[in-house]
């Protein structure tokens, strides 16, 4: 007995080290696996009150850059009002067919983000209090950003679509055929879109939108355009590269997506998938 | 003594808040350039930290860098990785007559040779297993590889250049 605590003494500090390794190694697996009810995030309020100090110094550099982004949306918003009969307009994209409204958007603001990482992150500066939980679509000006991980009173943490935990459903709007899409590039412009099967006409240039079906992001939303097609003669599927609407690397103010009709729906859902 | 807990409390927060507000924006390469200076602290160390401080410094270094990256667990068993790496390469080489608890491990007191090895080694371990982790899958080896490798160097290169910054900071009294 005293041989094995004289050894356990001698080799106290191999132990403290597989000690710590396994506890490193039990919280990136947590990590991974469950993505919910995760402690160390940046939503975390110290870290969420740290990166909006930074937002506070940093923001006025972007400023002009966030004015001509919104006077620019602000335009396409008054061409499509004007530009379309009142009755068969865009109005499906907030709208149901009886015009109750579908959906909502919160708006948020950036505070911190990256890009380069293998996994990106990125937190907003409001939080459950402003109505923003978690598996709620995040959407840009320009396009689609990412999906709400985790929020607390006062801070989301985001999964940024560059990110290999990120998928989507989403449809080609010229000939509507549908597709997953992923970010595999390693480049913060461009993504993927696979499952799109080879005799699908599939141009350069084509718009990507969203799908639409899975009560995170509403259908018809912009997520960039195809850049190009390349076929692999071992595989039936397109190999898609999309150029992304919105460029993640200055995204400043985002719409947070509430699907008012989810709770509904997926009761009907599993109402009637029950026996 | 207390002066010494002080230096290292406040190179501690000073690190890790640079990592996180400044280097971890730096676009550098299209993201195939990530300095992870922060390292830095594992390594400045002094010589005479016990080893189980080293270990537990590491590991409290790491899950700090985690908070701030969301990713519970990478940045911790990187760090934990190269405490105990450090614990390996100052026994490695270590003087004939063992380390002078005045001196510190930097190019003043330890030469350039001897800082380039330490300081070469231990980013590159912390580099490696902080890429591959990250990946998590081996498809992409040779490109992972090469960022790990790029991004050590990076690495390198700014702790050469705080070195440089802080040389009178730490010269001796």
């Amino acid at each position: 007995m005293r041989d094995l605590f004289r050894f356990l003494f001698r080799q106290r500090n191999n132990l403290l080290f597989l000690a710590l390794m396994a506890l490193s190694l039990v919280l990136l697996i947590n990590g991974n696996m469950h993505q919910r009810a995760q402690a160390i995030s940046s939503s975390n309020a110290v870290i969420g009150r740290i990166y909006a100090l930074r937002h506070e110094v940093t923001e006025f550099a972007d400023l002009r850059d966030v004015n001509r982004q919104l006077a620019t949306a602000l335009a396409a918003e008054r061409n499509r009002q004007f530009s379309r009969p009142i009755l068969a307009d865009s109005a499906h994209l907030a709208t149901d067919s009886t015009r109750h409204q579908a959906y909502r958007f919160i708006t948020a603001q950036v505070i911190n983000s990256t890009v380069h990482k293998e996994r990106n992150y990125i937190t907003l500066g409001s939080g459950t209090l402003a109505g923003i939980h978690p598996d709620m679509g995040v959407i840009g000006i320009n396009g689609l950003v990412g999906i709400v991980r985790e929020a607390s009173p006062h801070y989301a943490l985001v999964t940024s679509v560059l990110g290999n935990e990120f998928r989507t459903s989403v449809q080609l709007k010229r000939t509507g055929h549908f597709g997953l899409l992923a970010w595999d590039t390693g480049d913060p412009a461009t993504a993927s879109m696979t499952d799109v099967a080879n005799h699908v006409p599939v141009s350069v240039g084509d718009t990507v939108v969203t799908r639409g079906n899975d009560g995170i992001f509403p259908p018809g939303i912009r997520v960039g355009t195809v850049v190009a097609v390349s076929d692999d003669p071992s595989s039936n599927f397109h190999d898609i590269k999309v150029h992304l609407g919105e460029d993640l690397t200055r995204t400043a103010y985002v719409h947070v997506v509430t699907d008012l009709f989810k709770a509904e729906r997926d009761t009907l859902q599993a109402k009637a998938s029950k026996p | 003594m207390i002066a010494i807990v002080r230096n290292q409390v406040l190179s501690f927060l000073l690190l890790v808040l640079l990592q996180a507000l400044v280097l971890d924006h730096l676009d550098l390469a299209h993201g195939w350039v990530v300095p992870y200076l922060y390292v830095l602290f594992i390594i400045g160390l002094p010589f005479n930290t016990p080893p189980w401080a080293t270990l537990v410094l590491g590991f409290v270094l790491g899950l700090a860098m985690d908070f701030f990256s969301s990713t519970p667990g990478l940045h911790a068993g990187a760090c934990t990785l190269m405490a105990y790496a450090r614990l390996l390469m100052l026994r490695i080489l270590a003087p004939r007559d063992g380390y002078d608890p005045l001196k510190r491990p930097d190019v003043q007191h330890m030469g350039l040779t001897w800082y380039m090895t330490f300081t070469g080694v231990l980013v590159l371990i912390h580099h490696l297993w902080l890429f591959f982790v990250e990946v998590y899958r081996f498809d992409d080896f040779l490109s992972t590889l090469l960022r790990a490798l790029m991004s050590a160097a990076a690495t390198l290169l700014l702790c050469l250049l705080a070195q440089a910054l802080t040389t009178r900071e730490f010269r001796p009294r």
